[in-house]
């Protein structure tokens, strides 16, 4: 029987994918839920398990295409014993096979001649896809870094399209054959020599197909340059930041907070062995301050601003994919230890690209942290349709003026500056201040439960 | 000369017992009868019945009157009938025979040499076809070695009796009279603590020893159009020529290590991860091990074969490295 494998739903928000690779080719057999392909959304990256075991008949989707959620992506052949003589599964010298006789009679044959992957003198594979997840070894990560190489140029031959180290050293000779053969024809006819590579040739063909519609046309680049296209995230982003500085009059507002008390705190949870850092906290008594200022935790839709009941925090994570920014749901509800876990668990997954889309979306206010190297402070961009944003700065000690015992006193403080982006449309001077103002003081009090 | 790989046992326990009259050899059956295998066939009859000496059956007598004789001056051959038998001797040797120089503050030294037949592939059922050398290279203070041919038999075997150190020898039995080798007629030595590189090759490494290194060989030369095989026989099991390894690994990136004994706390995984740990760069595949079955060796042929590495699961694993 054949069934469809259909794009899923990778998320509420999610309505179209770019197909990055099939892991699989047609006439190929599959185990249920073995991964077919690979999926880049606006928001994650995904592969697609196979709803059933049986052959792939028919693949219907090119690396590069776009297409909506539930759009046909396969063929598959539940039952292909019916539809051709079906190879019953010769059991090879690894399999686990219980040990009657008659079993193992076939399992002492010699094994049938595993298709020959390894020759020499085959001929040049046919291009992978350039985007998306690149299967490599050891080796070849470290010869990518010693020649500067982009892997996703090179054709991977190896088990999934795994790029081998004869791979590297192929493209490496054919790299330099070609740029040989380049500049002798440039000498002897002053015209553009012909592609000899067949990795480059192929690759040149493949990349304009998939370049964002944002990019015009063929980048200028010279020789050593080097063109990144837009990855469907890095897209998005770069969308999001035009649009948000285009719709949203930014007023930025700083406020110079002594995180002395929360130092305290953290000092303390460290002797019971917790680590804390210092974003939990900021986190924390955002939510709070935010509870007493509802402006500040609303969203804009059309001409009408949203109040929105729940407090749900949208925290950025860096990652090596790109900005991710996971939502705390009900932040307001959580302790600063549960945020602190929240918190690594995001980070964890994010780095091993396990964040689920629909954990990406419905914040209703951002804190972005850029880190200890995040410099004095600095001046965000909102998150549409949110209204306002939090960024922490770099913690510093100074000297500062305080008051002890009704005499002014100067003492040394971790301090920083804490800078609060709100959109001028909805909130005026008077709330955004004092939400920030707020932050500042619950920071400041280092009362945390 | 022309030998078979139990002729070659024998001269080198005869060379020896002839150069240094401190060497005995002891064991079941070892002097009138000449040996199970007739590993010491004429060896009573040439050097004495006190210097060849037939023993009880009791493996801990054996070993412990070795060590005993060893702590005295003497350099004792011990033999056990089948190398399955090794564990009835197991705490002489861990307790007593590698811990003595420890012991005694390096005063004093332990020059035993413990060998006998290893190995299936002969329909010998699970008492006689074992490959326990894992147990010992676990143990600081002992040697382990496995050779592979004849002219490494004599060399390591030769070299074993001279070592101060418990040596503990294992000779596969598969290989007694299925190799014939020429050999030096003068004499010669095998280091201990050496790998032999078999072959060279560029696309991957095979390491093996005992038996399994003619089959590796064997496919390195069936598969010689599809895949540039590099063979490593490391002969010496413990201390492991880790400098032959690396070299190889950082060659060819990719290690593949067949050993007959079962897998599971077996040789390979300690080559394994050492490689893994040492060489993590330049791999360009996972490092692969092929060994018996986590089961014990059958006497049905047929099952042995479906337990124990051959040549056609050899083949298969060095395709699928190959392939990675």
């Amino acid at each position: 029987m054949l069934i469809d494998v259909v794009m899923p739903q990778l998320g509420e928000s999610v309505v179209e994918g770019v197909v990055v690779k099939w892991l699989v080719e047609a006439g190929e057999s599959v185990a249920k839920d073995q991964p077919l392909l690979e999926i880049s959304t606006d928001k994650v990256d995904a592969e697609i398990p196979s709803p059933s075991a049986g052959r792939v008949a028919q693949i219907l989707v090119k690396p590069g295409e776009t297409v909506p959620i539930r759009a046909v992506l396969a063929k598959l052949d539940t039952d292909p014993s019916a539809s051709r003589p079906a190879p019953e599964a010769a059991p090879k010298w690894d399999e686990e096979i219980e040990g009657v006789p008659g079993h193992m009679a076939r399992t002492s044959e010699p094994p049938i001649p595993a298709p020959p992957r390894v020759e020499p003198s085959a001929p040049p594979p046919p291009p992978p896809p350039t985007t998306g997840r690149i299967r490599i070894t050891p080796v070849v990560a470290r010869m990518a870094v010693e020649h500067g190489l982009d892997l996703s140029k090179i054709p991977g031959t190896g088990i999934d399209g795994r790029v081998t180290r004869k791979d590297v050293e192929g493209y490496l000779a054919s790299e330099a054959s070609a740029k040989e053969a380049h500049s002798a024809a440039e000498a002897s006819e002053g015209k553009p020599a012909p592609k000899a590579a067949p990795p480059s040739s192929a690759l040149s063909s493949e990349v304009p197909a998939k370049k964002p519609k944002t990019s015009e046309g063929k980048p200028p680049a010279a020789e050593g340059d080097q063109v990144i296209p837009w990855t469907p995230i890095r897209k998005k982003i770069a969308e999001h930041m035009v649009r948000s500085k285009q719709t949203t009059p930014h007023v930025h507002i700083f406020a110079e907070v002594d995180m002395h008390g929360v130092a305290g705190v953290r000092a303390k949870a460290k002797k019971e062995g917790v680590n804390l850092t210092y974003l939990p906290f900021v986190i924390h008594a955002a939510a709070k301050a935010l509870r007493e200022t509802p402006i500040m935790n609303a969203t804009v839709s059309g001409e009408s601003t949203v109040l929105k009941k729940d407090i749900h925090i949208a925290v950025a994570v860096d990652t090596s994919k790109g900005l991710l920014v996971p939502v705390l749901r009900h932040t307001d509800r959580m302790s600063l230890k549960e945020i602190s876990a929240a918190m690594d668990d995001f980070g964890a997954r994010a780095k091993s690209g396990r964040i689920l889309p629909d954990e990406l979306s419905g914040g209703t206010f951002s804190i972005t942290n850029p880190g200890i190297k995040g410099n004095l402070f600095g001046t965000p961009i909102i998150n549409q349709p949110q209204v306002g944003i939090l960024r922490l700065g770099q913690i510093v000690k100074r000297p500062v003026v305080i008051d002890v015992d009704g005499e002014d006193s100067i003492v040394i403080r971790p301090m920083m500056y804490l800078c609060c982006a709100y959109d001028h449309r909805v909130i005026d001077g008077v709330a955004g201040n004092a939400f920030l103002y707020r932050v500042r003081e619950i920071l400041e009090a280092g009362d945390f439960p | 000369m022309l030998v078979t790989y139990i002729e070659a046992i024998r001269q080198a326990m005869d060379e020896e017992l002839a150069r240094d009259g401190n060497v005995l050899l002891m064991g079941e059956d070892v002097g009138v009868m000449g040996g199970a295998f007739k590993a010491s066939a004429g060896l009573q009859e040439k050097h004495g019945a006190d210097r060849v000496v037939d023993m009880p059956i009791s493996e801990s007598l054996i070993v412990g009157a070795g060590v005993g004789l060893a702590v005295q001056g003497m350099r004792p051959i011990l033999e056990m009938q089948f190398i399955d038998f090794i564990s009835c001797g197991f705490d002489q040797i861990v307790n007593s025979a590698a811990t003595l120089r420890y012991r005694h503050g390096g005063q004093t030294a332990c020059p035993i040499v413990v060998r006998g037949p290893s190995g299936g592939g002969v329909h010998g059922g699970l008492y006689h076809s074992q490959n326990p050398e894992a147990w010992f290279c676990h143990v600081p203070g002992l040697k382990v070695v496995a050779p592979a041919t004849a002219y490494d038999a004599k060399g390591l075997l030769k070299s074993a009796i001279r070592d101060d150190d418990p040596v503990i020898y294992f000779e596969h039995k598969f290989l007694y009279r299925r190799i014939k080798e020429e050999i030096p007629a003068e004499e010669y030595l095998v280091p201990i603590g050496k790998a032999a590189l078999r072959k060279e090759g560029r696309d991957l490494t095979v390491i093996a020893y005992g038996a399994p290194v003619h089959a590796v060989m064997k496919a390195a030369r069936d598969m010689a159009t599809e895949v540039d095989i590099e063979v490593i026989d490391l002969r010496t099991l413990l201390p492991i020529d880790w400098a032959t390894v690396k070299a190889s690994v950082r060659k060819t990136g990719k290690v593949l290590i067949v050993h007959e004994a079962r897998l599971t706390g077996g040789i390979g995984g300690e080559v394994a991860a050492r490689i893994a740990q040492d060489c993590f760069e330049d791999l360009d595949g996972p490092v692969m091990r092929l060994g018996a079955r986590d089961v014990h060796t059958p006497f049905a042929p047929a099952l042995e074969d479906y337990v124990l590495p051959n040549q056609e699961k050899i083949t298969e694993a060095i395709r699928k490295l190959a392939a990675y």
